[in-house]
């Protein structure tokens, strides 16, 4: 197998603790762990994940004190397997605690925390091998480098591909809702509220996401390719409120640059402290397989890809328009495609007596999740369930939970969206297909 | 630059793309397409200058005269000045409802609607305070003790005649405690309202330019703030102060003393001014009746959708419906939630619809997000 310098994945390693940390810092200084994982008294778990449940509030601070240190010893290779292990299950659970919560990018980054435990990015550049010269690596597999740039490339192009659809590229939509607040921005803010613009901004981000891991692979192409990295993520940074992404994005995609940049940059960091120039690839070995660890390497590499590459076209086994139901639409790279909003009011009927009342949902849910919930299914059935599961306590033995819903997605204006007859309390949750959603083209209001 | 044909070509490729979309959506909907940009300094100028500002100077006006008419009913309490001040207590709370909407900026510093109107006030609390003759107006636990809820209590009694409240004033053994309670009162309210005026003021705490220079959409945003406090306030309309009365919350058992201003029975009044008030706000329709540039006039110029039609008429309409139903209701709320519950419950739907239209239809096309805390999106 091909011999590759170990410096990119040296340098992505770096860049991802150190990432990886700043982002915890500015979550913990928001106050977010407060709000989103002490305050709420309800939590949408993942199907299957109900067994997650928030420690509490010294147990989440905890959770977290523990994923900052192992970010900050992956970023400089302290005991790497033990902290990039650490940092893939505690950030992980912290995501499954609550689906509110999901975004694309955590999922992006649960992902490559995974497959980073089985990197040797510790290897080189790193306090383990400053404690023990024998673990250095100068060269690895050119497969170990690949796989960051696979999965990095897969984001990018499934997010490619999400945005062929009818309402991405020939309504600008939700582009055209998005861009128009922001005409008070300085130069941009002319443009902003211009159809034309949202019709522009659609094309590129479509044709870029597309295309953009194939310029980044050539060399040819690369320094160019760069640029747009640098100009789309910084403009999204601009326009949207996306938090780290972007900066994630920018120096994730470094990676695709050359062995010969990585140590330069290297050389770039350690200049303050070693003389040294070529300190990278000195007294230290190459990586080689053992015939049974590189089969099980590349079978779990393509047991991992072909589940990246299926799982974003599983909404093809169910009926309905994508969007609007939302069955099969996360873990996708569906990433800021649609404008949806709702609100949801419940309903109890007790039915021995047929007496029928509005449910207290201010009381249970924070704003943020009484939000996601009114436009999602999978979360408006749990939370009747959990409804249910109240008024059972409260001593109604038979109640029944309706819901009255209105969505609007990508400006269609709001619309009926679950069946208001159904008792939801029948209804078991699971990835079977969800009828008792209404249709969207025949649930105009 | 070899490479850069490649690249060059590919971006011609898609300007010819976008030169071609936009032509033929041209043809299709060319008469929506706006040509200016909307005026959002100019909407927020009219609502700092023609809505929000006077609103809090006319409350303040009504505020300072109830504490007049209150010090003069302290000193000498009596049935002729007792009316006076009554009337002028409801009238005071009538104009409340115009401003309570704007909870931002130095109203939220202040707090003034958990402050002014948390209702139904705690008549076990008053009458403890009361009594003890010291108490500390801003602790939590005296928040359902305070304000309007409790100015409705010690001034109307529970529908008993004037002759006994003007007995709670001067022959009751508490008169001196009751007549320093309901002063206390009053100067909170006034102290409060002359502080949030004063932080609007230009000459003040000038935030009224703060005001006018956020013109983002964003969390915190001046647009931002005003669309969210708009359907909190709405939604307090519709959920306490007829959904709780009415029994939504208590699987249809109706609970007529949760209604605002239960004392005086005032209720429908207040109601209908204050949806009145969040319609004016929603078309920017000034203290004077001009109608000046506000959410309709941006809704209209981004061709807002609703059922094939425009959302601004949808609201507009659903405004209109909204407030015949609640004329419908005959009598006090707080009777007509058991007597005529049916009636009662149509105008709560029309209010039900129109918080949709409010909360999801409005805030989605206008690009503001519906939020009480900031937050990452994707």
């Amino acid at each position: 197998m091909e011999q590759v310098s170990i410096a990119p994945l040296v340098v992505f390693r770096i860049i991802f603790g150190g990432m990886m940390l700043g982002s915890i810092i500015r979550f913990w200084l928001n106050g977010w762990i407060e709000d989103l994982y002490i305050k709420p008294v309800f939590f949408f778990t993942y199907y299957g994940f109900e067994w997650v449940k928030p420690l509490g509030e010294t147990g989440t601070y905890l959770i977290f004190i523990v994923m900052a240190l192992s970010a900050l010893m992956v970023m400089i290779g302290f005991k790497y397997r033990l902290s990039s292990i650490a940092f893939f299950l505690t950030f992980t659970y912290v995501e499954l605690i609550d689906k509110t919560n999901y975004l694309n990018h955590y999922y992006f980054i649960s992902i490559v925390a995974f497959l980073m435990i089985f990197l040797p990015a510790g290897r080189n550049f790193s306090l383990d091998v400053y404690f023990d010269q024998q673990k250095k690596l100068t060269h690895i597999p050119r497969v170990f480098i690949f796989t960051i740039q696979l999965q990095l490339g897969i984001v990018y192009f499934f997010a490619g591909v999400a945005k062929l659809n009818y309402d991405w590229l020939f309504e600008a939509q939700p582009l055209r809702i998005w861009l128009q607040p922001h005409t008070d921005l300085p130069v941009l803010g002319y443009f902003m509220d211009k159809i034309w613009i949202a019709y522009f901004f659609s094309w590129f981000g479509a044709i870029y996401d597309l295309s953009i891991p194939f310029f980044l692979s050539f060399k040819k192409t690369r320094g160019y390719a760069y640029f747009f990295v640098i100009a789309f993520h910084v403009l999204t940074r601009v326009l949207f409120q996306i938090g780290m992404f972007p900066y994630i994005m920018i120096l994730a995609t470094l990676i695709f640059f050359s062995e010969s940049f990585h140590v330069k940059l290297l050389g770039y960091i350690s200049k303050p402290f070693i003389r040294s120039k070529e300190l990278i690839h000195s007294e230290g070995r190459a990586f080689h397989f053992g015939s049974l660890f590189k089969k099980m390497f590349l079978t779990f590499i393509a047991i991992h890809f072909f589940i990246q590459i299926i799982l974003p076209f599983r909404y093809v086994l169910y009926p309905g328009k994508l969007f609007w139901t939302e069955q099969g639409f996360r873990f996708s790279w569906r990433v800021m495609l649609m404008e949806k909003a709702g609100k949801a009011f419940f309903y109890v009927t007790d039915k021995k007596t047929g007496r029928v009342g509005e449910t207290m949902m201010d009381n249970d849910l924070t704003p943020n999740q009484e939000k996601m919930m009114s436009t999602q299914p999978d979360f408006i059935l749990q939370y009747a369930h959990h409804l249910e599961k109240k008024y059972k306590a409260m001593g109604m033995v038979d109640p029944k939970i309706t819901v009255d819903c209105y969505v609007t997605l990508n400006g269609s204006g709001s619309r009926p969206y679950i069946n208001k007859y159904v008792d939801l309390t029948k209804i078991k949750d699971g990835f079977h297909h969800k009828w008792w959603i209404l249709p969207f083209e025949e649930s105009a209001n | 630059m070899r490479f850069s044909k490649n690249v060059l070509g590919v971006f011609v490729l898609f300007a010819l793309f976008v030169v071609a979309v936009s032509s033929c959506k041209k043809d299709k909907d060319e008469e929506v397409t706006p040509e200016s940009t909307f005026d959002k300094p100019g909407m927020l100028t009219n609502y700092a200058d023609s809505i929000i500002l006077p609103q809090y100077q006319q409350f303040k006006q009504k505020i300072d005269s109830l504490k007049l008419l209150a010090d003069a009913f302290v000193a000498a309490p009596n049935l002729s000045n007792l009316p006076v001040l009554q009337s002028h207590f409801l009238s005071t709370y009538e104009q409340y409802q115009w401003i309570s909407t704007f909870e931002f900026g130095p109203a939220e510093t202040d707090v003034l609607r958990a402050n002014f109107n948390t209702f139904p006030c705690d008549t076990t609390q008053i009458n403890t305070n009361i009594v003890a003759g010291s108490y500390d107006l801003s602790t939590v636990s005296n928040i359902d003790a305070k304000g309007f809820p409790a100015l409705d209590f010690l001034l109307f009694g529970i529908q008993q005649d004037d002759n006994y409240i003007l007995s709670l004033y001067t022959t009751s053994p508490t008169a001196v405690n009751a007549k320093n309670y309901l002063s206390d009162l009053v100067d909170e309210l006034q102290l409060k309202s002359n502080n949030v005026y004063n932080a609007w003021l230009q000459s003040g705490g000038n935030y009224i330019s703060t005001f006018k220079n956020s013109t983002g959409s964003d969390v915190g945003s001046s647009i931002g703030m005003l669309v969210n406090q708009l359907n909190f306030d709405f939604e307090l309309l519709k959920n306490a102060r007829i959904g709780i009365p009415l029994g939504k919350r208590t699987l249809g058992v109706p609970l007529p003393e949760k209604v605002e201003a239960y004392y005086s029975q005032h209720s429908i009044e207040l109601i209908m001014e204050h949806i009145q008030n969040i319609e004016n706000v929603y078309l920017g329709r000034s203290i004077s009746n001009n109608d000046g540039l506000g959410l309709d006039d941006y809704l209209s110029h981004i061709n807002a959708q609703y059922a094939g039609g425009s959302l601004n008429d949808a609201i507009k309409a659903k405004f209109t419906s909204a407030k015949a139903k609640l004329l419908l209701i005959p009598g006090t709320l707080s009777q007509a939630v058991v007597t005529d519950a049916t009636i009662v419950d149509q105008a709560y739907a029309e209010l039900l619809q129109l918080v949709v239209l409010l909360k999801v239809d409005m805030p989605s096309a206008l690009g503001v997000l519906i939020t009480y805390q900031d937050n990452d999106g994707d």
